[in-house]
């Protein structure tokens, strides 16, 4: 058995310490290349959004690299993502492909339980006892790789805009979440966390700046994942702004468990009900969510959004045109960006320059 | 009954399917009902958000309505099955429609959610006529009316599809043409739509109409895909008025109960969701498993269910290997000529028909 499971930011870290710790052999896709959204795009319809394609991508590298099974994260109703499984297994099946597929239920209850329990009886008979009993410390210990990932990324979004020698800061947050990956031992990684803390913080920074604030919104897996969204983050970062998200692999985790007393959670709560200003249901997704954090942001005094989304993504496109009215409404620069498999990074460059010299003027205006 | 004002519908999306309804619904409350017209030749479309056509088409009517009338019905369809949901883009329908007119019109955007813990129909309607200034009682009872008039409507659907213009399928004063006697073929089992969608299948045995020439030399093409893509002439450039001047008889996934559709999809790894994506995929795989000459899948450029499926269906087709009969997929949007679908459509035919000549020659045909 060789587990394999698609790239998502850094969830293949996590994947990764889980397969680790507890013994499961598993293959690491190659990372997100053109070669990968080739192959996926070649396999697909053109109006299938974005991310079906990279995770097909993904799934067809990693088989024939030799592994086996597929484990990916199950998703309901109403958006694609939900039946992206019942496709892509047929379209492994017709190429010859050989494989399994577990899935992840997306929400614990018994009835995905239990749809869960018929997928691995199979897989369950390869597994030996000490792959079962390392598994939960091995989700724990996956949890704790995917904070500190999370907490260096997110240090790197306010070092970035400082930074002296462009460029620095990226280079400093690769090598310390590398250090999180090959951390063994819970010790370990609490020593690669502090390191790479200190050396993100070490950069060279110029602290007279006062940088711009700008949220990132959208469909989670264009914000989450540098490939796809060709490293806006960085870009702007190096532009001089100061990025903020709220769309992180740990909140969907959270938010699945339905843990949403958690403050970072109870942020989409507050999203939620701001976007009620424009729309009257969950349309689903992340679609009130990214309406309902622009209207916030502009409250709350940040200069700008960037709003993320694959082509032809159901409920970000429905988002993507009431928020031109909440940018005019609210006074608040709003730029989206349709992402699919078309070389565009040169075009993105462009776009994010000009939209952020678009803020500096606004600044200098008022 | 004295007039109380008017209510505006856009002629697009559901209305396609539940104008019938609609229409009786209002009328016997005492508005007038005004449709709109649609977009006529050099009329622009209105792009409020870059969304598949038939949504673009909602607003562009929308706007057009805004002035003449009192309110604009815009409901908000959730769900119109006991299990299954409709697109996503559905949901914000009312609100893209209040955005675009700036909400300079009154909306009456109830929100139709049928599944179980949902919204029973009537009480989305009484809500409705409570805003419309009716009482419980005068709003039940144009809701029976409603309902009863749908139902005769249903019966005749498919009657009316093959036997008159595209254009006044939903002119309801036109009465539909008897059907012709002589049919050539074994007639198919026929359901009525519940309103309540799915529930029992109530679909009541019943021959259809012959075809147009009613002698046998009309080819069978069944014609898959959402009522608008279907019956609307602004986004198919009136396909159907095509199809019957090359002698082919229409059938459409409304002459399948729902119980056959079921059949189709039931036993899929997962569960199709949505409920326009399950008649679409159980209907083409029932049709393609045979009953008919050829098989017509339209879709819209963009419309996230249908390329999602379209790849399902093709994938599925290739690895079970089953059906040989001719496949054409036709994608529409605002650039769509009305020539280049001639080309298609005759293309098809003769496909159609030379495989029909030779039925051991298997052919495929796929395009777009």
């Amino acid at each position: 058995m060789k587990v394999t499971f698609p790239h998502l930011g850094s969830m293949h870290i996590f994947c990764k310490a889980i397969a680790e710790t507890a013994g499961i052999p598993y293959i690491l896709p190659p990372e997100t290349s053109q070669k990968t959204l080739t192959l996926g795009v070649l396999h697909s319809n053109e109006c299938i959004c974005l991310p079906f394609k990279i995770i097909l991508g993904n799934f067809i590298e990693a088989l024939q690299m030799g592994a086996d099974t597929i484990v990916m994260v199950g998703s309901g109703p109403p958006c694609r993502l939900g039946l992206y499984d019942l496709v892509q297994k047929v379209i492994l099946e017709d190429m010859g492909l050989h494989y399994r597929w577990l899935t992840i239920p997306p929400r614990l209850t018994w009835k995905a339980m239990w749809k869960n329990h018929e997928e691995t009886k199979e897989l369950r008979k390869e597994l030996t006892a000490r792959n079962v009993l390392l598994f939960p410390y091995g989700l724990w210990m996956g949890w704790k790789k995917m904070m500190a990932c999370e907490a260096l990324e997110r240090l790197a979004m306010k070092v970035r805009p400082m930074e002296i020698k462009k460029g620095e800061t990226q280079k400093r947050l690769k090598k310390t979440l590398s250090w999180v990956d090959t951390a063994k031992t819970s010790s370990a990684l609490e020593g690669a966390l502090r390191e790479g803390k200190a050396l993100l913080q070490e950069t060279e920074q110029d602290h007279s700046r006062i940088p711009f604030r700008v949220a990132i919104v959208g469909e989670l897996y264009t914000v989450m994942d540098p490939h796809i969204n060709r490293g806006v983050e960085q870009k702007l970062g190096e532009l001089g702004v100061e990025v903020t998200r709220t769309s992180w692999f740990s909140t969907h985790i959270l938010r699945s468990l339905r843990r949403n007393k958690a403050d970072r959670a109870s942020e989409r709560v507050r999203s939620f009900e701001a976007s009620k200003a424009y729309l009257g249901y969950d349309v689903g997704a992340e679609c009130n969510i990214s309406i309902g954090e622009a209207v916030l942001r502009s409250q709350e005094g940040y200069d700008g959004v960037v709003h993320l989304m694959p082509f032809a993504c159901m409920p970000e496109t429905t988002a993507s045109g009431i928020l031109t009215r909440v940018g005019r409404d609210r006074d608040i620069p709003i730029l989206t960006l349709i992402l699919d498999e078309q070389e565009i990074e040169g075009r993105i460059q462009t776009l994010l320059e000009a939209f952020v010299e678009m803020l500096e003027w606004k600044r200098r205006a008022a | 009954m004295e007039e109380k004002g008017c209510i505006g519908i856009p002629r697009a999306l559901m209305f396609y399917r539940y104008f019938p309804l609609w229409d009786t619904f209002f009328e016997r409350l005492g508005w007038r009902v005004m449709v709109s017209e649609g977009v006529k030749r050099k009329e622009k479309i209105i792009y409020f958000e870059d969304s598949c056509l038939p949504m673009k088409l909602l607003v562009t009517h929308a706007v057009q309505l805004k002035g003449k009338v009192d309110h604009l019905f815009v409901p908000r369809l959730v769900s119109i099955h006991p299990t299954y949901i409709m697109c996503p883009k559905f949901r914000a329908a009312p609100d893209i429609v209040r955005l675009a007119t700036d909400g300079d019109v009154s909306i009456l955007d109830e929100t139709v959610d049928l599944r179980k813990g949902g919204i029973p129909l009537l009480r989305s309607f009484l809500k409705m006529g409570e805003k419309l200034g009716a009482s419980r009682l005068e709003s039940k009872r144009a809701f029976r009316e409603a309902e009863n008039s749908f139902a005769k409507f249903q019966k005749d659907w498919v009657n009316r599809i093959n036997r008159l213009p595209t254009g006044q399928l939903f002119e309801r004063d036109i009465p539909t043409p008897p059907p012709l006697k002589g049919s050539s073929f074994p007639a198919p089992a026929r359901r009525t739509r519940s309103l309540a969608g799915g529930g029992g299948d109530k679909g009541e045995e019943e021959a259809i109409a012959g075809g147009e020439k009613g002698t046998g030399n009309s080819l069978r093409i069944a014609f898959i895909g959402h009522p608008y893509n279907l019956f609307d002439v602004d986004i198919n450039k009136d396909l159907l008025a095509l199809a019957k001047s090359l002698e082919m008889e229409i059938l459409t996934s409304d002459l399948l109960s729902e119980k056959e559709i079921n059949r189709e999809v039931s036993d899929l790894s997962k569960e199709i969701y949505w409920s326009s994506g399950r008649e679409i995929v159980g209907s083409l795989f029932h049709f393609l498993s045979g009953g008919v000459d050829g098989v017509v899948f339209l879709t819209s450029f963009k419309c996230g269910i249908d390329a999602l499926l379209q790849e399902f269906i093709k994938r599925r087709l290739k690895v079970r290997g089953e059906s040989s009969l001719p496949l054409l997929v036709l994608s529409f949007d605002e650039h769509t000529g009305r020539e280049g679908l001639t080309t298609r459509l005759e293309a098809f035919r003769d496909v159609v028909e030379m495989r029909k000549c030779d039925s051991q020659k298997v052919t495929w045909s796929y395009s777009r």
